[in-house]
């Protein structure tokens, strides 16, 4: 029987290896998964070098909130009483923590298969009852809540920016969500690449890359298209009319005399297209976090809101997503309550225009869903082809 | 150890000795990118009794202990493991089989006693029934006093031992362990050799891989020889000098007298010539009982003869019978 058997196999190579058919394990328990994310806490987490790096994060963003502190008090910077302070510094200690959770996240996943290859821990639990999914998402909810304490060590830093006041108490919650959620997805790529690949190093590598690229590969990649959704259209212009008119100016460069007449024309314009590409902008979880942070009250002393970074970037996609306005035609010299009217008109419509950020959240949702279901699928025994470079045990 | 206890060879077919439990392997086939590393296996590893799995490096030991384990996919061949067939339950058969992998990896900034309860976990053990275990099994390979310390801090040895405690926290009916004794200092060689065979005393198939003869000799019931990815030999009864090989069993022994000149005499009058080397005088004998039958004679025939004993153990003649058959 046997030997008949091991005559008829299959050419060497693999074509015909069952494991080529296997059906995806999905087996999936609370219990699986309570073992797999108390293991991983307690071998990574439980070691001086994390209380280490806990203490050096708190430090540098400390460092950081003081400097900006520092800077903001000193009235050569902005001037005494500067408008718009408390959202300025509440964006800039929420890039911060964003930048720095985007930073440390990767390391922390990025080697969790390959790594544990290297050292003879995964084959052993592989073969135990623990499922390809339990081990998984093991792996991954024990790197989030890491990166979860790192965010909440920051949390301080983002309730006296806070406090530093005109930021809206909804804008600190959505942060602190949102830049979990984002977190999580970085912690599921780096797990995804860390079994795909063989080699810790490469894995780092690629998950380091691709936290790059969705942050600043894909505005890039916007701006980079532009020129294709440029196109050259007839549209509807208002600009002055100045046939038959000659203008003079005193000596101060004023007009004297009435405007030229506003009036309407068709013209032949580029138009940037920029409702067919703003998906690109979604990518990027600085978009996500920003377009979900609610925008800071109106400042009663000039009836506008300030600027201030986060802002900037929701108003940017959002204007992006609605494609060309109006006024984007509108050349006529306006009086500043024409401007300001127009500017409201402007700003109501883009806070009607629907959020960017379930989208961007969603995309990034899903990247992280293929992580995890690479990573189960690696990790699933009996192991047909091994991937190059790697060895079972 | 929840196979049957056996004591006796397990019925021939294939169907009998897969409901009796152990390990049935035919024809077993598995290649890594075109290089075949098991080629053509046949294994039985019955309950009861401690196979040895024997054949020198780069033989398929490995590759075939991680078919076994329920990690490699067989290209070709069928596995029946503690009754399940490994193809098509592999999650049930996982349950039943305890590995014991070749590289020590241990999750090293856990005790021990964490290590054992979280496979016990990993095998859905019930808690309090896996932290009795758990202290059953630290005491059986001495990590006891050092239970609660990081297992970064044990030795290579004890994190051996903890490998072996590892690999059978869920009492499995089949236990496959890949070259155990490497890195044991001759005190846990002896352990070893002791829980091994009390498992199999208790009804669990335990098969061992090794190249290093000299404590399989004392340890196993049976001994597969494989080579080049092939099953070559099996041996039935190693512990009595091993029997139903492919070829007979033709043993050399060594002699010393304390009157070189008077044994070389007396095994030429004997019609039994001797081999003089280092250290004495060599024989070879067929049969235990010509054996028995040479030392009376000797002693009859007036050589002081002092020492009379294999010249090297059963395993490591079949063994070094079959090197020789390859290198030639």
């Amino acid at each position: 029987m046997s030997t008949d058997l091991a005559a008829g196999a299959p050419p060497a190579g693999g074509a015909g290896r069952p494991a080529a058919r296997r059906r995806p394990d999905l087996r999936l328990s609370a219990r699986g998964l309570g073992t797999v994310v108390r293991l991983e806490l307690r071998q990574r987490v439980r070691s001086t070098r994390w209380l280490v790096a806990l203490a050096v994060w708190v430090a540098v963003i400390a460092l950081v909130t003081v400097l900006v502190g520092l800077a903001f008090a000193s009235e050569d910077l902005l001037g005494p009483d500067p408008v718009g302070q408390g959202p300025l510094v509440f964006s800039l200690i929420v890039f911060l923590v964003l930048s720095m959770g985007l930073l440390v996240s990767p390391a922390l996943a990025a080697t969790a298969v390959n790594g544990d290859r290297a050292a003879g821990t995964l084959a052993p639990l592989q073969v135990t009852l623990l499922s390809p999914l339990e081990i998984a998402l093991g792996k991954l909810v024990a790197a989030w809540v890491a990166s979860l304490v790192l965010l909440l060590a920051a949390a301080p830093f983002l309730v006296w920016a806070y406090a530093q006041g005109d930021v809206a108490l909804g804008a600190v919650l959505s942060t602190l969500v949102l830049t979990a959620l984002v977190l999580a997805v970085v912690c599921a790529i780096g797990l995804g690449w860390s079994a795909v690949c063989a080699r810790p190093a490469a894995s780092a590598v690629l998950t380091y890359v691709s936290v790059a690229s969705l942050c600043f590969l894909s505005p890039l990649v916007f701006a980079l298209t532009a020129p294709m959704v440029l196109t050259d259209e007839q549209v509807t212009v208002r600009e002055q009319d100045f046939t038959g008119v000659t203008q003079e100016f005193d000596d101060r460069g004023n007009l004297i005399g009435e405007e030229p007449p506003c009036v309407e024309a068709v013209r032949t314009q580029p138009v940037f297209h920029s409702e067919r590409t703003w998906w690109l902008l979604a990518l990027s979880p600085y978009v996500v976090v920003a377009d979900a942070a609610p925008r800071p009250p109106v400042d009663p002393r000039t009836g506008l809101t300030t600027f201030d970074p986060l802002s900037g970037i929701r108003e940017g996609v959002r204007a992006a997503r609605l494609g060309p306005q109006p006024e984007d035609y509108d050349f006529c010299t306006r009086s500043e309550a024409e401007f300001a009217a127009q500017e409201a008109a402007r700003r109501e419509r883009l806070d009607g225009a629907r959020a960017v950020w379930p989208w961007g959240l969603g995309a990034n949702l899903a990247l992280g869903a293929l992580g995890v279901a690479a990573a189960a699928r690696r990790l699933q025994v009996p192991y047909g082809e091994l991937a190059r470079g790697t060895r079972v045990a | 150890m929840t196979a049957p206890v056996s004591s006796h060879p397990p019925p021939a077919g294939p169907f009998a000795a897969a409901a009796a439990g152990g390990v049935l392997a035919r024809g077993v086939r598995r290649t890594f990118r075109g290089s075949v590393a098991v080629d053509a296996v046949d294994l039985d590893v019955p309950p009861g009794q401690v196979t040895a799995l024997i054949g020198p490096n780069g033989s398929g030991k490995t590759t075939l202990l991680l078919v076994l384990a329920g990690l490699l996919v067989p290209d070709a061949g069928a596995v029946t493991v503690a009754g399940v067939d490994l193809r098509a339950d592999p999650v049930t058969a996982r349950a039943r089989v305890g590995w014991m992998p070749d590289v020590h990896g241990t999750w090293d900034s856990l005790t021990s006693r964490e290590v054992l309860a979280t496979v016990a976990d990993a095998y859905r053990m019930p808690r309090d029934a896996a932290a009795a275990r758990v202290g059953e099994l630290l005491e059986l390979v001495h990590l006891t006093e050092l239970a609660d310390r990081p297992a970064h801090v044990l030795s290579r040895g004890q994190k051996q031992r903890l490998g072996l405690a590892r690999a059978i926290v869920h009492s499995p009916a089949v236990l496959l362990l890949d070259e155990p004794a490497s890195g044991l200092d001759p005190r846990s060689r002896v352990e070893l050799r002791d829980t091994l065979r009390a498992l199999a005393a208790s009804g669990a198939a335990v098969l061992v891989s090794s190249h290093v003869l000299a404590e399989l000799d004392e340890l196993a019931d049976r001994a597969v020889f494989v080579a080049h990815g092939r099953t070559v030999d099996v041996r039935e009864d190693v512990q009595r000098g091993g029997t139903g090989g492919a070829a007979a069993t033709a043993r050399r022994y060594r002699l010393r007298a304390l009157d070189d000149g008077a044994l070389a005499r007396a095994l030429a009058d004997l019609g039994a010539p001797g081999t003089p080397v280092a250290g004495g005088t060599d024989v070879v004998v067929a049969t235990e009982a010509a054996a028995a039958d040479l030392v009376a004679r000797l002693v009859g025939a007036g050589v002081p003869l002092v020492s009379f004993a294999p010249a090297a153990g059963a395993l490591e003649q079949v063994y070094l019978d079959l090197d020789d058959g390859e290198r030639r």
